[in-house]
């Protein structure tokens, strides 16, 4: 069972620290990289629940009593302490601060998604991108009075833009 | 004692559920019943009527199969119907018993399940019989690819995809099984496991999911950790490692019974299955403690005319919902535990006879 070359537990990177776990006189062996082991305080705490985590929040929620909105859904800081749950996906950004925190105790540390992507948003997020760069070239060509280039640059960030862009902001 | 298949000694079952949600709308909880409603139209859309519009038909990507997929609205479903889909473990507690637009998808196989609009838009559960892990996750995988190739899901690039819970952020994957843990009752090394589970980041559930009083012999164990990990890696995970493990230990403790308290071991298993063959008023907890001493002897070989599939589908054909779908004239709970008793001793065998 035991191979010369253990990896973290967690991740593909060498294992540094090794933990062992005996359950009914079997022995469970833990092994972490050192970015894990640290994320994990060596100790690897237990998960805890999310209202564990929201109840050593609770401070924080009182010295603001309503707390931010998210300016998307509308959903406060309160909303998500006493459900647990957040009002949409724009929420992850408003109460960054707070999430963020909670998610990494979640996680075992970790802070980056490392799985599958949606293939649409990969295609969604380059053109959000060259969206953004073309809109700088845009702004640089009309302060440089070069109408012609404006235009042109103008063209071709309505061909970019999805068709549906507006609705979908309107329905969040 | 060998080996059973998939392990079905110990492993009653196995779960892959995969959480997502369509971008542009609030998660559920923030969403009005309209917007709901246009989720669902969405996802149902997307999802189709079929296994094939679902992309799960068959074992190869792209195979057709007019099997169908069944839309069951939970807001038009009577309260014995949504617990009968719960019982079956098709849909959770909390989807059950909410009364806004929601739905359930289900395959004719009852294999594969999706619930809309329950915590997260899209709950999609691929169940198998026994630990067939690897083969739940393949079906998984295809049909949120499939959803994933017609919706725009939440999705940031550090977080992964996005649910209304930060703890399920990530590839949002619960990869689980239900094991069956009557010989490390006995034994008293159930606090072991559960403790060796809280620090592998496991969670320990009941018989019945979220919620439920881990305190029976038959528990739910799955991943908590879905951020910074691949989903093979999840898989593999606990495919590889904690499942065995499991299995391992609870063999052990069956092992140790049989050499070395086989009276009593004996005496539990005789116990149930006469009871079970002889009660007349039968109540859900005792069915499920006979059951499990019962089945803890048909995995040993004590009762060679016992089937193990046979008891799976008691488990829950015992239940409330089941027994009242099965006969109209059940009314008092008196009714209900009669028949239950009813139901044990014609597929066990009534004795007397």
């Amino acid at each position: 069972m035991a191979a010369p070359f253990r990896t973290c537990d967690h991740c593909s990177k060498p294992a540094v620290v090794h933990n062992t776990v005996i359950v009914n006189g079997k022995v469970t062996e833990v092994h972490l990289c050192e970015e894990h082991a640290a994320a994990a305080g060596i100790q690897l705490p237990g998960h805890a629940p999310i209202h564990a985590l929201l109840g050593q929040l609770a401070q924080v929620g009182a010295a603001r009593p309503r707390g931010p909105a998210c300016p998307e859904c509308g959903h406060t800081f309160n909303d998500f302490k006493s459900t647990g749950l957040l009002g949409c996906a724009a929420c992850y950004r408003a109460f960054a601060s707070t999430v963020a925190p909670i998610i990494a105790r979640s996680h075992d540390g970790a802070t980056e998604h490392v799985g599958r992507r949606p293939a649409r948003a990969e295609v969604a997020a380059e053109r959000t991108a060259l969206l953004t760069q073309l809109g700088r070239e845009l702004e640089e060509a009309v302060a440089a009075e070069q109408y012609e280039r404006a235009a042109s640059l103008r063209d071709r960030i309505r061909e970019l833009r999805p068709a549906g862009a507006a609705g979908q902001e309107g329905r969040a | 004692m060998s080996a059973a298949l998939d392990d079905r000694d110990v492993v009653m079952s196995c779960r892959v559920r995969v959480a997502r949600n369509v971008a542009g709308f609030p998660f559920v909880a923030r969403a009005t019943h309209p917007q709901r409603r246009e989720v669902l139209e969405t996802v149902r859309a997307a999802a189709g009527t079929t296994e094939s519009t679902l992309g799960i038909a068959g074992g190869r990507v792209g195979a057709e199969s007019p099997e169908p997929l069944a839309w069951i609205d939970l807001t038009a479903l009577p309260k014995r119907d949504r617990q009968l889909l719960w019982e079956r473990h098709l849909i959770s507690r909390q989807f059950a018993e909410g009364d806004s637009p929601r739905a359930v998808a289900v395959t004719a196989d009852e294999r594969v399940s999706l619930m809309v609009n329950e915590e997260d838009h899209l709950r999609l559960q691929v169940l198998r019989p026994g630990n067939r892990l690897r083969d739940a996750f393949d079906t998984a995988m295809r049909a949120e690819a499939t959803l994933g190739e017609r919706l725009d899901f939440a999705f940031d690039r550090s977080w992964g995809y996005l649910t209304a819970c930060p703890t399920n952020v990530g590839c949002g994957i619960r990869i689980g099984v239900m094991v069956h843990l009557r010989a490390m009752r006995v034994t008293n090394e159930i606090e072991k496991v559960k403790r060796a589970a809280k620090e592998l980041h496991l969670a320990v559930r009941g018989f019945h999911g979220e919620g439920s009083d881990a305190s029976g012999d038959w528990f739910q164990v799955s991943n908590q950790r879905t951020l910074g990990v691949t989903e093979e890696a999840l898989l593999e995970e606990f495919a590889g490692r904690v499942v065995p493990a499991i299995v391992a230990y609870e063999r052990d403790a069956r092992r140790v019974l049989l050499e070395r308290q086989r009276t009593l071991l004996e005496d539990r298993v005789f116990r149930g299955i006469a009871m079970l063959r002889s009660a007349r008023l039968l109540g859900v907890d005792e069915a499920m403690k006979q059951l499990s001493s019962v089945r803890l002897g048909a995995c040993m070989g004590l009762l060679p005319d016992v089937s193990i599939d046979e008891l799976n589908r008691l488990t829950i054909q015992l239940q409330s919902a089941h027994l009242r779908a099965a006969d109209p004239a059940i009314e008092t709970d008196d009714d209900e535990r009669a028949a239950r008793a009813r139901m044990a001793r014609a597929v066990l065998g009534a004795w007397p006879a």
